[in-house]
């Protein structure tokens, strides 16, 4: 099964390709899906083929919190970075209970996203 | 004693008269009229304590008028009657010895002159007022003359009181002058000679001895007592009506035997009058007697009295008046001031509802800014990653630059879009111990180098006791670096910036901070705490600074008021806990 080493969950379409695209011109294969369960039968499928998934709260279908479960249900190792616009403090704490990785306010600054993607990647290649 | 006259007026004179009326504020008063209210206050207690003191001394001074009145008038009667007895007694006397001596003597004693001459010795010891005696015979002629003028051999006979004499069995004259130029009194008695012709025995009353019967009867200085005759003629001088003889407008009907007592006007005096005619069994004499009293007079000790009790009145009436106005003014006041609080409250919570209001609207913008925003970050990110990984661009610095600038952009909107979430957002306050020296210093450091250029003063007074506050160091540290940032913007080359904290009670801490800068516009004062409301030229401000701060004192348990005056400094005063309270927690 092919790699996946970035998936993004987010339904704001042209930010989603856009990040894809630069992620993938720093030479980072990488997936996107516009909807929570689409993004579920998707990490389902690759349950172990992906480094690293960022995930936004506001989906249309599911609560952003709702898919962090499903994730950590299918394959809790998975790092989940929390994308976000407008999250407040209080969903912060709720996301770090579930078990997500970072917790990081739109718009992100690209080069911070690729140091936490190496550093993980470093990490699970130890 | 000047200050204590001012305090008292003070006290009278309702505040509301003297505070400045804000529009605004009015609008939430309950009561809109209070110069109405306190009017119908005094007006409604003076009418219901007085009108009764009025219309009870209005009653009281009719009650004692009629009772004085009929007391007069009961006196002045009195008077009347026993003045009137005096004087009948007097003529009857006189009149009865004069029937005595004819009935004893006979014509043939009388007519000599010897004998007449002891009688009248005898008369005059006896009863007094008898000048002289004579007898005429029925012609008029003097027979006998007993007395100290020489008038013997006179004829009477054409004088109206000799005809008068001859009709009735005994007469009395009015008073006249006569032959001697004298004031007298004729009082005769007619008998019958042997022969059975009349005669008649004269007698001659001095009217000295009837005016001072006439005056033992005045009390006081305001009675007058004296005598007319039916014609309305003085017969013995009047103290109103003037001497003997003149005439008067005072007729009244012979004969009637009561006595009677009436109020008449008399050179504009009220004067209670009495009369009676003077008149005994078996003839009536021509004389009425008169009693005048003059009211004011016997009056006096009525008016000397309901004067001083006027005093005492006016006295009372404007101690109550005072009193009334003392207790309206303290009740509108009092009423005044906890409506002044609940509109000020009113206003306040109008002001932090629109806060709030605004707030929220400041959320959904942001909310829906963020998302663009992050659009175009990932899409001039993304450009400018084509023009750093593809190799026809690599070197095109310029393009890179404008691209970090609209990232540069988009992350300052970011800032801002943040800022407003922060500001309606709530947080848990995180409490820790602050050391507000420390605190002033470290927000004061990212200023040293600015100060030290712009040559500004900053003077930091805490005093050493000063306690160690229990608040949201975050926050409050926000404050003060709004608050020191606003005040480094609005100093010039120059002025100075001082800071200053003193503790006003266990509990309450309060924090100035002052600069001598450019001041804030009356007309500003009030829109300070808006959001989005700046001065800064160019849109270098969002207007969110102090409207932040504003909310954040409010969070910490405090409040924040200034004072400016344009031109000469601003200062901001905060007010906070020395321990932020629990259930205050935002």
């Amino acid at each position: 099964m092919q790699h996946t080493d970035i998936l993004i969950i987010d339904d704001e379409i042209k930010f989603a390709d856009m990040l894809a695209k630069r992620i993938e011109l720093r030479g980072r294969s990488n997936a996107v899906c516009y909807d929570g369960r689409s993004a579920l039968e998707w990490v389902k499928t690759h349950a172990h083929g992906i480094t690293l998934i960022l995930l936004d709260l506001r989906l249309p279908d599911l609560y952003g919190t709702e898919v962090l479960v499903g994730i950590k249900e299918i394959n809790p190792a998975i790092p989940v970075i929390i994308l976000t616009g407008h999250g407040t403090e209080k969903d912060r704490l709720e996301c770090e209970r579930l078990g997500a990785y970072q917790f990081i306010h739109k718009p992100p600054k690209i080069d911070e996203l690729m140091r936490i993607f190496e550093h993980i990647r470093e990490k699970s290649e130890c | 004693m000047l200050k204590i006259f001012q305090d008292f007026l003070k006290r009278l004179w309702p505040e509301f008269y003297r505070h400045r009326t804000n529009v605004h504020l009015t609008s939430f008063y309950t009561f809109t009229n209070y110069r109405y209210l306190w009017f119908i206050s005094i007006s409604v207690l003076a009418a219901t304590a007085l009108a009764p003191i009025c219309i009870a001394t209005l009653i009281y001074y009719q009650l004692i008028e009629t009772s004085v009145d009929s007391d007069l008038n009961h006196r002045t009667k009195q008077l009347t009657v026993a003045a009137r007895s005096a004087v009948t007694f007097f003529m009857e006397e006189r009149l009865n010895a004069l029937t005595f001596t004819v009935n004893e003597n006979g014509y043939e004693q009388l007519t000599s002159n010897t004998r007449l001459a002891e009688i009248l010795k005898n008369l005059k010891l006896g009863f007094g007022g008898v000048t002289d005696l004579s007898v005429l015979d029925a012609d008029g002629n003097q027979v006998a003359y007993a007395g100290p003028f020489n008038l013997e051999g006179k004829n009477y006979k054409n004088q109206s009181w000799f005809e008068q004499s001859l009709k009735q069995t005994n007469y009395i004259s009015e008073v006249f002058t006569g032959y001697r130029d004298v004031p007298h009194i004729i009082i005769t008695v007619r008998s019958a000679k042997p022969d059975g012709s009349s005669f008649i025995l004269r007698a001659t009353l001095d009217t000295e001895r009837l005016m001072q019967t006439l005056s033992s009867y005045k009390t006081g200085d305001y009675a007058d007592i004296f005598l007319v005759n039916h014609e309305g003629t003085l017969q013995t001088p009047s103290i109103h009506y003037g001497s003997i003889f003149t005439p008067t407008n005072l007729i009244f009907p012979a004969g009637s035997d009561e006595s009677e007592v009436m109020e008449i006007i008399l050179d504009g005096k009220s004067i209670i009058s009495g009369h009676s005619s003077i008149s005994r069994d078996l003839t009536s004499t021509p004389f009425t007697l008169m009693v005048l009293k003059e009211k004011a007079g016997m009056m006096k000790f009525w008016q000397d009295m309901s004067f001083k009790f006027n005093w005492i009145m006016g006295a009372s009436v404007i101690v109550i008046l005072i009193v009334i106005t003392f207790a309206s003014t303290f009740m509108v006041n009092k009423l005044y001031r906890a409506d002044k609080a609940k509109a000020e409250t009113m206003m306040q919570m109008e002001q932090s509802q629109q806060l709030a209001s605004i707030g929220q609207l400041a959320a959904g913008v942001a909310h829906e800014i963020n998302n663009p925003l992050a659009v175009i970050n990932q899409t001039a990110g993304y450009m400018k990653d084509l023009f750093s990984f593809k190799d026809q661009a690599r070197n095109d610095d310029e393009i890179v630059e404008y691209i970090d600038s609209i990232l540069d952009a988009v992350d300052r909107c970011g800032t801002i879009t943040r800022q407003l979430l922060g500001f309606v957002r709530q947080f848990d306050v995180k409490i820790k111990k602050v050391n507000l020296q420390k605190l002033i210093s470290q927000v004061l450091s990212f200023h040293k180098k600015e100060a030290e250029y712009r040559r500004i003063h900053v003077t930091v007074s805490i005093p050493e006791s000063f306690p160690e506050l229990e608040t949201d160091s975050s926050k409050f540290q926000q404050v003060l670096v709004n608050l020191i940032n606003n005040a480094f913007q609005a100093v010039e080359e120059g002025n100075c910036l001082d800071i200053m904290a003193s503790q006003l009670s266990p509990d309450t801490i309060e924090l100035v901070i002052h600069d001598t800068g450019c001041g804030i516009p009356e007309e500003n004062l009030k829109k300070i705490h808006e959001p989005f409301f700046s001065t800064k030229k160019n849109g270098s401000g969002t207007g969110l600074g102090l409207s932040i701060t504003y909310g954040l004192v409010k969070k910490l348990g405090g409040r924040i008021s200034v004072q400016s005056t344009e031109g000469v400094g601003t200062s901001f005063t905060i007010h906070l806990p020395v321990k932020i309270n629990e259930g205050r927690k935002a």
